[in-house]
């Protein structure tokens, strides 16, 4: 294919550099203005909508239909807990989520302790480590018994 | 180049100069192997037939032989992967309640699920398996030094995809012991010092919850794929401008027909596929239960290839955010390696390098053992 002959194109004369720097400078700083709407409009999408847990107040249940000793796992959104029977009277809530990794902890009833699956994090019904890699202590949630019923703050 | 001096085909016609009086099927050819097959330049001048016979006469190194094939085995499995990815994907639905539901219809009821499900899962391991000791062999021959500095980040970049690949679709089948493997692996991730809360931003949020899932899935089906045939695409391009390989190692290893070739990646990829099977029948990835989230089983064991982390996370008091920023740090240091080892390439220098690199590598493997040692007890 023959190649056709190239006539030499004809260029403006060049703008004094001053101004061509102050050209150049204005539609970069606008391509920049483009590109930060672009990225917060795409931002403001991606930003996955935040799950709350509706409910502040959760009712776990009749006291009267625990055992004195025993711990449930309340299935409640992001903040699972664990609430146990101290005594007659004394209930307590505690955080079933482990400060180390997050995964969901057991509930040792004979040691009365919470025990994390995952790398053998231990904790006592404080909220204290006890042994194990994670550093910070369980959020414990106040507790009120009302017409026997128990309701949690979470 | 010595094509056929012959201008005038024979008069008949086929469909191939019908079309290519239509379109430039060269560049079309020349487009197809940057992803495979052919590693010397294509003149897409030239019509179809004769680019075939240049590329068919042009002498390849003895190539598809010991470390030098895992490029093209990691280019198999790419293949096998995306295959299977799409017979999986017909049947897969992306939500917390279907996700555990439609895999087992897979691997349960349909025809021959578990076959494709397993070869998959198998393939995904041989290929993060095949391309980290791809990386280790660019190592070992010094093949980041200039000109090949984009190769070597194609590899490195590569790894990272398939990596990246592999932890994305494991949390897919939404098992109980993938989806809290994959939230252990997320803590570290998310405890990284400014890197960790952009991905978390950008993955969803900290919660693996339906949001997570299906950036997952779209992460895992189409963005990180694409990405991968990208870096396929520069690595070939790359190859045709620097050639194989270094002068001195051809010359050592001869060059063969490029059709003795062709026929070496035959018998190769049959092997691999030997492979293949024999794994995904006799030691098929087990199904525990559906994930719940409000419940962590005990025994969930990291990857393979994260098991080092892993152990040091465990045995050491390290905090999970020191833990993770060593691995990106690691990374990253990885990619710049050949930006750090510009210079004079002395035989003592390379050996130091070479010993270097073996310390690092066995440091690695002694935490790996550990870390695996550490999940039977």
């Amino acid at each position: 294919m023959p190649i056709p002959e190239e006539r030499p194109i004809r260029l403006p004369a060049p703008a004094p550099p001053d101004r061509r720097r102050f050209l150049t400078v204005l539609s970069q700083a606008f391509l920049a203005l483009w590109g930060l709407g672009a990225a917060a409009v795409v931002g403001a999408y991606l930003k996955a909508p935040e799950k709350r847990d509706a409910e502040r107040t959760v009712n776990a249940g009749l006291l009267a239909d625990y055992r004195v000793g025993e711990g449930r796992l309340v299935r409640h959104g992001i903040t699972p807990f664990y609430v146990v029977r101290l005594d007659a009277t004394r209930v307590l809530a505690l955080s079933a989520v482990c400060t180390h990794v997050r995964c969901i902890l057991g509930y040792d009833p004979a040691r009365r302790t919470l025990v994390c699956p995952c790398h053998d994090g231990r904790f006592d019904l404080s909220g204290n480590v006890l042994s194990g890699p994670p550093s910070r202590p369980l959020p414990g949630y106040p507790v009120s018994v009302r017409a026997g019923e128990i309701f949690v703050q979470v | 180049m010595n094509g056929p001096g012959r201008q005038d085909p024979p008069a008949r016609q086929g469909w191939v100069d019908w079309l290519e009086q239509r379109v430039n099927l060269s560049e079309i050819f020349s487009f197809l192997t940057h992803f495979g097959l052919v590693y010397t330049p294509v003149d897409t001048r030239k019509p179809v037939r004769e680019v075939l016979h240049d590329v068919a006469a042009e002498p390849v190194p003895r190539y598809a032989h010991g470390a030098r094939a895992l490029g093209l085995l990691a280019a198999i499995l790419f293949g096998l992967q995306i295959v299977t990815g799409v017979l999986l994907a017909y049947y897969y639905r992306p939500t917390p309640e279907a996700a555990f539901e439609s895999t087992r219809t897979i691997v349960r009821d349909l025809p021959g699920g578990w076959f494709i499900h397993q070869m998959h899962a198998w393939g995904s391991w041989l290929l993060v398996a095949v391309i980290v000791l791809r990386l280790l062999r660019l190592f070992w021959e010094g093949l980041y030094r200039a000109p090949r500095e984009v190769l070597w980040w194609c590899a490195v970049a590569m790894t990272w995809v398939v990596i990246q690949s592999d932890f994305t679709g494991r949390l897919l089948t939404w098992d109980s012991h993938t989806y809290w493997g994959t939230v252990r692996g997320l803590e570290v991730v998310w405890a990284i010092p400014i890197a960790g809360p952009v991905l978390a931003f950008l993955l969803g949020g900290r919660t693996v919850n339906e949001d997570v899932l299906i950036r997952f899935y779209v992460l895992h089906l189409m963005v990180l794929p694409v990405f991968y045939a990208g870096f396929l695409y520069l690595t070939f391009a790359t190859l045709r401008r620097v050639g194989l390989s270094r002068p001195e190692a051809a010359r050592d290893q001869g060059t063969i027909h490029y059709r003795e070739h062709v026929y070496s990646m035959t018998m190769l990829t049959v092997g691999l596929f030997a492979v293949l099977v024999t794994l995904a029948t006799l030691l098929p990835f087990r199904f525990h239960a559906a994930a719940d989230p409000y419940a962590t089983p005990g025994g969930v064991r990291p990857p393979w290839y994260m098991l080092a982390p892993y152990a040091l996370l465990q045995h050491l008091p390290v905090p999970a955010w020191l833990s993770g920023l060593g691995l990106l740090a690691a990374a990253i240091a990885v990619l710049l390696l050949p930006l750090w080892l510009r210079g004079d390439d002395t035989p003592g220098r390379r050996r130091r390098l070479r010993l270097a690199g073996v310390a690092v590598l066995a440091v690695w493997l002694a935490l790996s053992v550990l870390g695996a040692l550490l999940e039977r007890r």
